[in-house]
């Protein structure tokens, strides 16, 4: 499902004529599987979020392929990047993301909105989702009436209104307590077994984890194959 | 993403910063409505003075003074007679009118009444078709017959009246009808400074009709109507010269007349017609509607200063919302045209709420300003003239909206392709 093949990026750092380029990615190479929970786990400024970056195509790498459904993203132009995530990828942040003018609801909506749906279409998809994941009854709020763990509710309801087959998660759970973390984590593994969706979890909690199926960690500039364990 | 839906969006957007984006709608309104209301005054004026033009001529009417024979000028007297019959014969020319004067005064003598009139000299039949009526009578059949001016009957007066009317108080002139009655003219050859007077002659005539009334009623008619073979008997007994011959051209329609025009100016004729005059008249109001709209567009460019301002915030604003839009698969041309529809409908919005206000504006003024300037003329205004202060044709809007609408969207050109340009990591490392 998803081939990452020797990718090295680089910063530069400082102001002109002063500047110093900082490897960030080494020769990262990755494969994760239809169906796989991958985590990805590191120190903070180890580059953990500059791969998701690159893999969901909002940065192009110095070097290196990237292949998605067997497509080759990294040399895909702006426009096409944009296509291809509406079809390929959902997305969950850290800190949700969510439109603040637009109610629990209309947030879910948005990507079939971006997409063209029709909006009967539309409301039934969202109405149907947003009681699968728990939050019929808050539909209609906005998101700072919602706590935390309701946003990123909402958050992955969002990436998965779209049924694109693979979910990126930036630090999923970075923003919540412990309780509501395990909750989300629930959610995630449920959905998982159940819709057969693909996960690439990033985080720096060894907790979030233990979730995967296959755990990395990035040191270094290179990815290093962590020790698998089914929990939970 | 639908149609609707981007309404929708641009809509919820715009009712989130309500007051920003009212008083940019304000600023554009303003603009708009001062480039309308300020052309509109040269719509305005020149509609006055076409109407006053059209009004106050016989607008199917084409003079022709004259034509160009090679190196010599023709004078309208020497345009052969079978050239004017080929104009005759033209489409849409009802008559080819020939009028002459006689180089002498002439007076109008009825028993002890006498008047001072004019002669005209023409074919009655072709008057008739060029759309010379009668009031009263037929027309003349006979040489010796003839048709005199509406007011004639009133212009004769005996001696005492005459001296009556010098001292302001009114005259009733000939009581009756003048028609059967026998009226002598007496013709006296004009005479240059210092020259002794000349013998006159006198011939006689019977009246068979009245003319109509003029058109205007300060205008007074106390001619002479006459068959032009008089012309020659005048000019032998008194010994006068040729006078000037006018030569009117008569079309069926106005729209007519500057077909004729052209077509009589290619032929090598002088010719002069309203749509002559409207036409010189017509370049200088386009020049100066043209300025007009020019000045109005400044207007319009300070208020896009807003419009530029006002979407450059709300891109600034909304950097994350774009990232994230981004993010979840929205293509840079979504982005952009949101932003564009953004700043396109605030100046719908400002241009069709200008339309609105300067309609109310010009019927004002129309209302208010003659009544203020004829007012302040008194007694001396023009009878019966309308002035029109402010005019909006269709086009003055199309064009005012055309101008304020797409100056709107060039002002929200950089703005939403900044959008477009927004980085999405960036733009999600923002705080909420
Ligand atoms: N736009 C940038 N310009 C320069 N350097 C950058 C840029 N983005 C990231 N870096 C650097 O690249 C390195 C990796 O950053 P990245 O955000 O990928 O780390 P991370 O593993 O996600 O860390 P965290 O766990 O704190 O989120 C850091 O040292 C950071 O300073
Ligand atoms: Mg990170």
């Amino acid at each position: 499902m998803i081939k990452i093949r020797g990718l090295h990026h680089h910063f530069n750092i400082g102001k002109k004529g002063d500047q110093r380029q900082v490897p960030v990615l080494k020769g990262v190479t990755l494969e994760v599987s239809e169906g796989e929970i991958v985590a990805i786990l590191g120190k903070s400024g180890s580059g953990k979020s500059t791969l998701l970056h690159i893999l969901a195509g909002f940065m192009l790498p110095e070097a290196g392929s990237v292949m998605v459904n067997g497509k080759e993203t990294s040399v895909l132009k702006e426009a096409e990047q944009a296509d291809f995530r509406l079809q390929n990828f959902g997305f969950i942040f850290q800190n949700f993301q969510l439109m603040p003018g637009l109610s629990a609801f209309e947030n879910v909506e948005l990507p079939l909105k971006i997409k063209g749906m029709d909006e009967k279409e539309r409301k039934l998809k969202v109405e149907n989702l947003l009681q699968k994941v728990g939050l019929q009854e808050v539909a209609g709020h906005y998101p700072n009436e919602l706590s935390g763990g309701q946003q990123q509710r909402v958050s992955i309801a969002r990436a998965l209104i779209t049924d694109a087959p693979i979910i990126l998660a930036d630090e999923p759970t970075g923003s919540l307590d412990s309780e509501t973390e395990k909750e989300i984590l629930l959610l995630i593994q449920s959905l998982n077994k159940k819709l057969g969706l693909t996960f690439v979890i990033i985080t720096h909690d060894e907790e979030v984890a233990t979730v995967a199926d296959r755990q990395y960690r990035l040191h270094d500039g290179e990815l290093v194959k962590g020790e698998q364990r089914h929990a939970i | 993403m639908q149609f609707k839906d981007q309404i929708d969006f641009i809509r919820q957007h715009m009712k989130r910063n309500k007051l920003r984006v009212a008083t940019t709608i304000l600023a554009a309104t303003m603009g708009c409505a001062f480039l309308i209301v300020l052309a509109s005054i040269g719509f305005g004026l020149h509609q006055t003075i076409t109407d006053d033009v059209l009004d106050n001529n016989m607008v199917t009417e084409i003079e022709i003074a004259g034509k160009s024979g090679g190196e010599t000028e023709v004078a309208p007297a020497d345009i052969p007679a079978a050239d004017l019959q080929k104009i005759r014969e033209m489409e849409h020319v009802v008559a080819v009118v020939e009028r002459n004067q006689p180089e002498a005064e002439a007076q109008t003598v009825i028993g002890n009444r006498s008047a001072y009139s004019r002669i005209v000299l023409s074919s009655m039949e072709e008057e008739q078709k060029a759309g010379f009526a009668l009031s009263e009578g037929k027309m003349p059949s006979k040489a010796e017959e003839i048709v005199v001016g509406y007011h004639m009957a009133k212009q004769l007066l005996t001696e005492a009246e005459m001296e009556k009317e010098a001292n302001g108080e009114e005259v009733d002139g000939f009581a009756g009808s003048l028609i059967g009655q026998t009226i002598e003219l007496q013709l006296t050859p004009f005479r240059d400074e210092g020259e002794e007077a000349k013998e006159s002659s006198s011939w006689e005539f019977v009246v068979t009709g009245i003319a109509k009334e003029p058109a205007k009623d300060w205008m007074t008619d106390n001619s002479v109507y006459a068959d032009s073979s008089w012309g020659a008997v005048f000019n032998e007994e008194l010994d006068l010269q040729q006078g000037y011959k006018y030569i009117l051209v008569y079309a069926d329609e106005l729209q007519n007349v500057g077909g004729i025009t052209d077509t009589l100016k290619e032929d090598g004729y002088y010719v002069y017609s309203v749509t002559e005059e409207l036409g010189s008249m017509n370049v200088f109001f386009t020049a100066l509607k043209a300025g007009l709209i020019f000045v109005g567009t400044i207007a319009v460019l300070i208020a896009s200063i807003g419009i530029f301002n006002t979407m450059t915030m709300a891109v600034t604003e909304r950097t994350r919302e774009i990232g994230v839009m981004k993010a979840v698969g929205a293509q840079p041309k979504l982005i952009r045209k949101l932003f564009l529809m953004e700043s396109a409908a605030i100046g719908i919005i400002g241009t069709v709420l200008a339309v609105a206000i300067s309609f109310a504006i010009s019927l004002l003024s129309n209302w208010l300003i003659p009544m203020i300037v004829l007012n302040s003329l008194g007694e001396d205004r023009p009878a019966d003239f309308t002035l029109v202060i402010s005019t909006i044709p269709w086009q003055l809007v199309v064009i005012a909206s055309a101008i304020s609408i797409g100056v709107a969207m060039l002002s929200g050109w950089r703005p939403a392709r900044k959008a477009t340009q927004i980085d999405v990591i960036q733009a999600l490392r923002q705080e909420m």
